[in-house]
């Protein structure tokens, strides 16, 4: 890292206070001996990101946030919802979001796409604040761990997607649906507006070595969109199927319809109760 | 009680097996095997239930009369084969013989062998490819380098190890293969040792991936564990400390600089030329960005191996002095 775990509790402590560094020792993490986990994470530069990520939520974003009671508070669960703002801000929201409506606060571990480990400095701090590459064995040993995922079923189409198919999912992946019954994890469906509207994209081009595209946007920043996040019930895979049936690409498919229906419903929903893109 | 035969005795690991061994009530001859003359090889007492012989292992007729002739006389019924050439700068057909043919003899004739029912190959974590889309959380399941491109260093070591696996419930002798994380030491073999024996450790910006060291002691109990178990298979062997790449120079007492990645292979290839140094930036280098974790959880299962030995670290001292 660029900075050592010392000045990383130092500005967490500068910019967030004691709060955050109180929920940041609160963590319950599998610390492999040195105060990170085998993939990184490092509560220090949890709070780090929580007090530099918070202060976008609360003053930026000014984040609304709906039903995360419904965010289990132990064991294995995977969140899955929308992706979109061709800079991935809405992972961002999501993970201060779980972080400060969870007690003790669960660090979200989102599932990043597999170039994302290619880009220095963000590879790190993105690892230090717990994400992972997107790598099927990855997911596996974190839900073995009893971690919680969150996952955006549409990838980088999702994130990518021009301003005509905003709030409209785009290729729903299955994978989460799998994990979840292998693992016996409820899926807890999500849907962010405003992200959105945050960075409307003019065009995409052609990507180099590991990155897929490169995002033309009409603006150098994101908007400053005000951001709901709604939570709808768990979807309890875990009850309804055994392990046994992960391998059944029917069940997995029809789970994943599941999901992506609860999500679109919750996009629904949320776009009919805000006020406007900055309200 | 059984008796074993250890290869590749006097490296750093071998030693300290065969010194276990010796103390281990449930053997009852330990059977050393080294490149060493013997007046320098094992210094410590051999006593009675220690015999050392000087066996050149790379050549096939020297395995047989060692296998058919002491190990068959002591009744040696495991085999522990440590023996591997351990620079990565050493190439050639004698090496590959030690590397990789010398095993691949053992395991033949142990086929046929009147008392020899079990062989424990150390191999090694370098073994496992690392790759972006690849898990950092590495299990037994994880692809292999198979790259055309490695070095021999590595070619070997995943040919050796495959050979194990291919005879792996085919023949009567159980076949345990300890894919092992590296022991941070001097003549272990480590890269990253000899990446950490400098004051200035190079290393790409904007990359600090996870890292998994072990130590002699916890390579050896897992030895022994696999020497005593029954069955066989392929196991992790991982260590007690897993942390970031700078936390391992910082702990050691390097001093870290981190350059831009295209800079740091031209600068370690000086680095070898002008002092020897064995360090390869070319072979570490996806490590180096992505990392590599092994995955411990079969070994400690099947095996009842725990990492139990952290690292020494000069500078910032081991968290747990006791084994856990």
């Amino acid at each position: 890292m660029p900075f050592s775990p010392f000045v990383a509790r130092a500005v967490s402590k500068t910019l967030g206070g004691q709060v955050v560094r109180n929920r940041a020792s609160r963590l319950h993490f599998p610390d492999a001996g040195h105060g990170y986990d085998a993939f990184g994470l490092s509560p220090d530069y949890v709070a780090l990101g929580d007090a530099l990520a918070g202060v976008v939520y609360d003053k930026y974003f000014r984040v609304q946030s709906h039903g995360h009671e419904h965010i289990p508070k132990v064991g294995p669960a995977i969140l899955a919802g929308n992706h979109s703002g061709t800079l991935p801000f809405d992972a961002a929201m999501m993970w201060v979001d779980v972080l400060r409506h969870t007690e003790p606060p669960r660090v979200a571990r989102a599932v990043a796409d597999y170039f994302v480990p290619s880009l220095p400095f963000v590879s790190t701090l993105f690892a230090r604040c717990g994400v992972v590459g997107g790598s099927r064995g990855n997911a596996r040993a974190l839900m073995e761990a009893g971690e919680l995922l969150i996952i955006f079923p549409e990838g980088t189409p999702g994130i990518s997607k021009p301003f005509s198919k905003r709030y409209q999912l785009q290729d729903w992946r299955q994978g989460h649906c799998e994990m979840a019954i292998r693992y016996r994890a409820p899926v807890v469906p999500f849907a962010v507006i405003g992200a959105e509207e945050q960075m409307p994209q003019l065009a995409t081009l052609p990507g180099f070595g590991p990155i897929p595209l490169i995002p033309i946007p009409a603006t150098l920043l994101p908007m400053p969109v005000r951001y709901h996040i709604c939570y709808g019930e768990p979807i309890p895979l875990d009850k309804e199927f055994t392990p046994e049936d992960a391998d059944d690409p029917t069940i997995v498919k029809e789970a994943a319809l599941r999901v992506k229906a609860a999500v679109q419903e919750l996009l629904a929903y949320g776009l009919k109760q805000r006020k406007g893109i900055f309200k | 009680m059984i008796s074993v035969l250890v290869t590749g005795a006097t490296t750093p690991i071998g030693e300290r097996l065969v010194r276990s061994l010796v103390a281990d009530t449930r053997v009852e001859h330990v059977l050393a095997v080294g490149l060493e003359p013997p007046e320098s090889a094992l210094p410590f007492s051999h006593g009675k239930r220690l015999t050392y012989l000087r066996v050149d292992l790379g050549r096939e007729r020297r395995i047989r009369e060692l296998l058919f002739g002491p190990v068959r006389d002591l009744g040696v019924q495991v085999v522990v084969h440590l023996a591997q050439y351990d620079r990565v700068h050493a190439q050639g057909r004698s090496v590959h013989a030690q590397n990789v043919e010398a095993l691949r003899s053992i395991l033949e004739l142990s086929d046929r062998h009147p008392t020899i029912r079990r062989l424990v190959l150390k191999s090694y974590a370098e073994v496992y490819r690392v790759s972006l889309e690849l898990p950092v959380l590495v299990t037994e399941d994880h692809p292999l380098n198979l790259s055309p491109s490695a070095p021999q260093y590595i070619r070997d070591r995943v040919e050796a190890d495959l050979t194990a696996c291919a005879r792996m419930g085919l023949a009567d002798c159980e076949i345990v293969v300890l894919r092992c994380a590296e022991a941070l030491g001097p003549g272990t073999g480590s890269q990253l040792y000899d990446f950490l024996d400098s004051p200035i450790a190079l290393r790409a910006a904007g990359f600090d991936p996870m890292i998994n060291v072990a130590t002699i002691a916890d390579i050896v109990v897992a030895l022994e564990k696999a020497t005593h178990g029954s069955g066989e298979g392929v196991f992790n062997v991982p260590g007690y400390d897993t942390l970031p790449l700078s936390e391992c120079i910082r702990k050691w007492g390097a001093y870290g600089v981190p350059l831009p990645g295209p800079m740091v292979l031209p600068l370690y290839e000086l680095r070898h030329w002008a002092r020897g140094s064995d360090f390869s930036y070319g072979i570490n280098r996806r490590r180096m960005h992505y990392g590599l974790v092994l995955d411990g959880n079969r070994a400690h299962t099947v095996l009842g191996y725990t990492p139990s030995f952290p690292v020494d670290w000069p500078i910032g001292g081991p968290i747990h002095k006791e084994p856990r």
